[in-house]
């Protein structure tokens, strides 16, 4: 709005069209002196440009490492809701009774006191509030500042789980993870976040994000999509 | 080698005499080891008799009780060391427990003034700030008599009769000595426990040592009448007492002057130290004049907290001592006591440990204890230089009576030292007692202010800015929608325990999701069973609300979303529930501003549009005819519309004053007065404006806040006012005089925004904001 460009200042007031939303003009990282600064930058970079996922990776010169991982997980986090909202109205406990992505795991949900076999549904919703809490936990994660080493190496397991959300929908709701991701890259974004800070092993790393989905994963696609087209026919059903 | 020679008994009678001659003077091993040299060179055979051999075992254990009583003078010296050491960190603590507590009565009377000022500025709450002021006043009417009347009823009793003593002791001797000798004494209390050096004399310097504060406790008991006796506690006091006064009884037979001496003059201290209190005690009823509260404060908690007194001490030692002076005060000789002590710390903090021994030397000649010490002092090069003073008169026979008395008096003047910390001891307490009282005090404040809201819940778990909240009608448990496009049940009773910090993290119960984008406002049905969200996808959710005891981690229930109100084209930023019927006002970036009835069939009840003001930005019923809405646009025009013709029926004179504003037109919340036809606007431009509803015209208007405000709520009965404000500040106004009754620094910044929502619970006392940082907070 013309107020805020001549004013630049970076409000999204009441009656903001969406298009308008977060529509202002960049703000350097180093004038950024909000102690969300680090949260700041990266929606600004994810706003200008989702594909660009290099350069949404890289960080600041001088940036705390671990700050700097830390607000990645929650933006990841944040934005996994869309591929949630998704399943919710796709992925039904009758027909994903388990959370799994190929035949080889079955992953239990660790948000009970005894890990449970939830449906994949459940799964994710409670994996994305446990990261929450986890995330948002006053006794691990005070400050958003600075974060303690030891907290930091919870980032791992985090970063573990929430993926198994990615691969779910990879596996078993093929359509809606590719619609997700052509809209967002995070599954993208997740698997070069993971790799670069070294969060998690190769080996897991199971959905061919950056391989040719013919080649590679043909026959694995193939199952899938079979599986995918007998749950479709279970939820019309 | 020893054992095969000694056999040889036959020539024993010789060698005995030549031993026990040895023994005698070998004192030190060096002699005796020497000599004993000696005759194995010229007298093998001799030396190894039983009686030699008894003569030695004997010589060695006298040496080996030299020793150990050079030792527990070490140790008695040491342990007076700590005693004045212990008692120079009292008098540290007191000081800083008086500046504490100065500081607590300044901001006691920093508080009064805030009352007063609320008293004069805000009429209503006045009244419960005018009930508050009254019972303080009261306390302090009470207090200052409670105080004035113990002090004064104890004193003279108590007082009488040491008052006499004291002036027979002063009439026998001069009052400038004992200043002096005080001192001495003083110091003397650092090394007192000396002279005991003999076996025998162990327990007596056990005693002393222990008895140091009982006796302590029994001078202070004559000083200020027979009250110790009877209040001096358990055995320890007892024997203490007891011990103290066999020795006084021993002293005057055999060193009648020494001991009354000494007694005299701490008599005398005492008595000059009283006439210096009357004359304080005369200032302190004029102090309490001056400054009631704190002063009748001070005295009411010297008489209530003695048993806190005596339990809060807690130093093995001290404690004893501490208990014997609780007592004491109960009796009500505290206030001279503490003078008295005030006078000794003085004299303490004077006297350097450096200077010990220089003074314990000008000491003993001073009472002349050197010569009482005569029979033992062919020992004195045995004991180590710094005992030199008393010490040695407690070996030999002779000098042990003459030791006892000057043992009497340097347990007394012991004493009078201890006391000195003693009632550092116990002023600190006081002090400390003082802070639990002022404590209170401030609480109590607080309870019958019941105006200052405090942080006490911290909601954390949103990725992103929070955007809007919305508080259950009867329970405490509110939902918050945030840009992280989720909406979150909390319970408020269902807390996390923090660590170190006074405010309760909760986490939520449920997390709502269906919105794929930034969730911008919210609304709670008047049941509490459901709530509306409107996203900046246009997107308008009816939720049902899962009860608030719901396992977090349940499994999911696809009915908690009941469905989406379709209309919007734009972000929707505005939404107003209807107070009785389940009609849903929403306002949208489109242009529109829509009426729903969410559960019928076709839910769209009309759209209400008025193009040339711009974008609505804000919607709300007025409540006080529920016929009519008022809508707020970007171009800071508000009118309010007839819901059953659609048509706009009073234009609020908005415009006025806002044009030529550099800080922009936009009003970025409307609300209405819950039962006055009154409209409240938050602007962009820092002010609240306040219209009425009837003409039009602006009531009133104020410059709110530092930044743009951006949220307003009125509590349920209409008195107050809440807003928010990217200034990162929520404030609290009365809305009768339009004053600010509270300010809370609440929320961080994320780019330039702050604080986007504030909220009243409808029938509870908690107030809660939403912020940029993602956090809400919720306040008592």
């Amino acid at each position: 709005m013309a107020d805020v460009e001549c004013r630049t200042e970076r409000r999204n007031r009441p009656g903001t069209k969406t298009v308008e939303y977060y529509r202002w003009p960049e703000e350097l990282f180093e004038e950024m002196d909000s102690t969300l600064a680090v949260q700041q930058y990266i929606q600004q970079l994810i706003r200008k440009d989702f594909t660009a996922i290099d350069e949404i990776l890289k960080a600041p010169d001088s940036q705390d490492e671990g700050v700097w991982k830390y607000e990645h997980l929650r933006q990841f986090c944040m934005e996994l809701n869309g591929i949630a909202v998704k399943l919710q109205n796709e992925c039904h406990p009758e027909s994903c009774t388990q959370m799994t992505a190929t035949d080889q795991w079955i992953f239990l949900c660790a948000a009970h006191k005894t890990p449970k076999e939830c449906p994949a549904i459940d799964y994710t919703r409670h994996t994305l509030d446990g990261a929450a809490c986890l995330l948002n936990s006053n006794k691990y994660f005070p400050s958003r500042i600075s974060i303690k080493e030891s907290s930091v190496a919870k980032l791992g397991s985090v970063c573990r789980r929430v993926y198994r959300i990615f691969s779910h929908a990879y596996f078993h709701h093929r359509n809606l993870f590719d619609e997700f991701e052509n809209e967002t890259f995070l599954c993208r974004r997740f698997t070069e976040f993971v790799t670069k800070y070294n969060l998690m092993s190769k080996e897991i790393l199971i959905v061919p994000i950056f391989e040719e989905v013919d080649t590679s994963g043909f026959i694995g696609h193939a199952a899938e999509s079979e599986a995918y087209g007998r749950m479709e026919k279970l939820s019309e059903g | 080698m020893k054992i095969p020679e000694s056999g040889t008994m036959e020539d024993g009678p010789n060698s005995a005499p030549h031993n026990g001659q040895l023994g005698p003077s070998g004192v030190g091993t060096s002699s005796s080891s020497v000599k004993v040299n000696n005759s194995d060179e010229n007298n093998p055979r001799l030396q190894y008799s039983i009686p030699g051999i008894l003569h030695f075992i004997q010589h060695e254990w006298a040496r080996f009780e030299m020793e150990r009583s050079q030792w527990e003078v070490e140790r008695a010296e040491l342990q007076a060391r700590i005693a004045f050491l212990q008692g120079e960190r009292k008098g540290q603590e007191n000081l800083k427990n008086d500046l504490v507590r100065r500081i607590k009565m300044l901001e006691y009377a920093l508080k009064q003034e805030r009352a007063k000022y609320h008293k004069l500025k805000y009429g209503t709450e006045l009244q419960q700030g005018d009930v508050k002021p009254p019972i303080f006043e009261d306390g302090i009417g009470g207090e200052p008599v409670d105080g004035e009347s113990i002090f004064i009823t104890n004193s003279n009793v108590n007082w009488r009769q040491g008052r006499q003593l004291l002036r027979q002791y002063l009439q026998e001797i001069g009052y400038t000595d004992t200043i002096i000798d005080v001192r001495s004494n003083r110091v003397r209390s650092l090394l007192g426990l000396n002279p005991a050096g003999t076996s025998e004399k162990e327990d007596q310097t056990g005693g002393s040592a222990l008895n140091g504060g009982a006796t302590g406790g029994t001078v202070g008991g004559t000083a200020g009448g027979s009250a110790v006796a009877s209040s001096s506690p358990g055995d320890l006091s007892g024997n203490s007492k007891r011990l103290s006064e066999t020795q006084g009884r021993r002293a005057p037979a055999k060193k009648v002057p020494p001991a009354s001496l000494a007694e005299a003059m701490i008599m005398d201290t005492e008595a000059a130290v009283m006439a210096n209190f009357d004359f304080l005690a005369q200032e302190g009823v004029g102090v309490e004049v001056d400054d009631e509260d704190d002063m009748s404060d001070e005295m009411e908690d010297n008489t209530d907290d003695d048993a806190d007194d005596a339990a809060s001490a807690s130093n093995a030692a001290t404690s004893k001592r501490n208990k014997i002076k609780a007592k004491n005060l109960r009796d009500d000789v505290d206030a001279e006591t503490e003078e008295v002590l005030n006078e000794f710390s003085f004299l303490g903090s004077d006297t350097d440990d450096a200077s010990h021994e220089l003074r314990v030397q000008t000491d003993t000649t001073d009472w002349g204890f050197s010569g009482t010490s005569s029979g033992g002092v062919s020992r004195r090069s045995v004991i180590p230089a710094p005992v030199t003073g008393p010490a040695p008169a407690g070996i030999g026979a002779a000098g042990e009576t003459a030791h006892l008395a000057g043992l009497a008096g340097l347990s007394s003047s012991d004493d009078e030292g201890v006391d000195g910390h003693l009632g550092l001891g116990e002023l600190a307490q006081l002090t400390v007692n003082n802070e639990a009282e002022v404590s209170y005090d401030i609480s109590v404040n607080k309870e019958s202010f019941r105006k200052t809201w405090n942080a006490k819940y911290t909601l954390r778990s949103h990725f992103d800015g929070v955007r809007a909240l919305a508080f259950h009608p009867v329970e405490p448990v509110l939902v918050t929608a945030s840009e992280d496009c989720t909406l979150k049940l909390w319970n408020l009773q269902k807390t996390i325990p923090a660590k170190k910090s006074a405010s309760l993290d909760v986490e939520p119960v449920y997390t709502f999701r269906g919105h794929t984008g930034p969730v911008l406002c919210l609304a709670m049905s008047s049941s509490g069973e459901q709530c509306f969200s409107g996203g900046l996808d246009g997107s308008l959710q009816c939720w049902n609300i899962p009860g608030s005891n719901i396992d977090p981690y349940d499994s999911y229930d696809p009915s908690v979303l009941s469905n989406s109100l379709l209309g919007h084209t734009d972000a929707v930023w505005g939404l107003s529930l209807h107070s009785q019927k389940l009609h849903l006002l929403s306002s949208s970036a489109d242009g529109s501003v829509r009426l729903w009835n969410p559960q019928s069939k076709s839910p769209l009840l009309s759209v209400f549009t008025s193009e040339s003001d711009g974008i609505p930005t804000s919607v709300d019923f007025v409540r006080d005819n529920l016929n009519q809405m008022v809508t707020s646009y970007n171009s800071a025009a508000c009118i309010l519309f007839d819901l059953e013709t659609g048509q706009p029926v009073t234009r609020l004179e908005t415009d006025k004053g806002v044009e030529d504003s550099v800080f922009g037109r936009q009003i970025n919340r409307v609300i209405s007065h819950p039962t006055l036809p009154l409209t409240i606007t938050a602007h962009e431009d820092r002010h609240i404006r306040f219209y009425d509803n009837n003409t039009g015209k602006l009531a009133h208007a104020m410059v709110a806040h530092l930044d743009a405000v951006t949220c307003l709520a009125v509590d349920p009965n209409g008195l107050y006012l809440l807003s928010g404000s990217h200034d990162c500040s929520i404030r609290l106004w009365n809305l009768e005089n339009k004053t600010c009754v509270q300010e809370i620094t609440s929320h961080r910044k994320k780019f330039d925004e702050s604080i986007f929502d504030v909220a009243f619970h409808p029938s509870k006392p908690f107030i809660a904001s939403a912020g940029a940082d993602a956090l809400a907070k919720v306040f008592v």
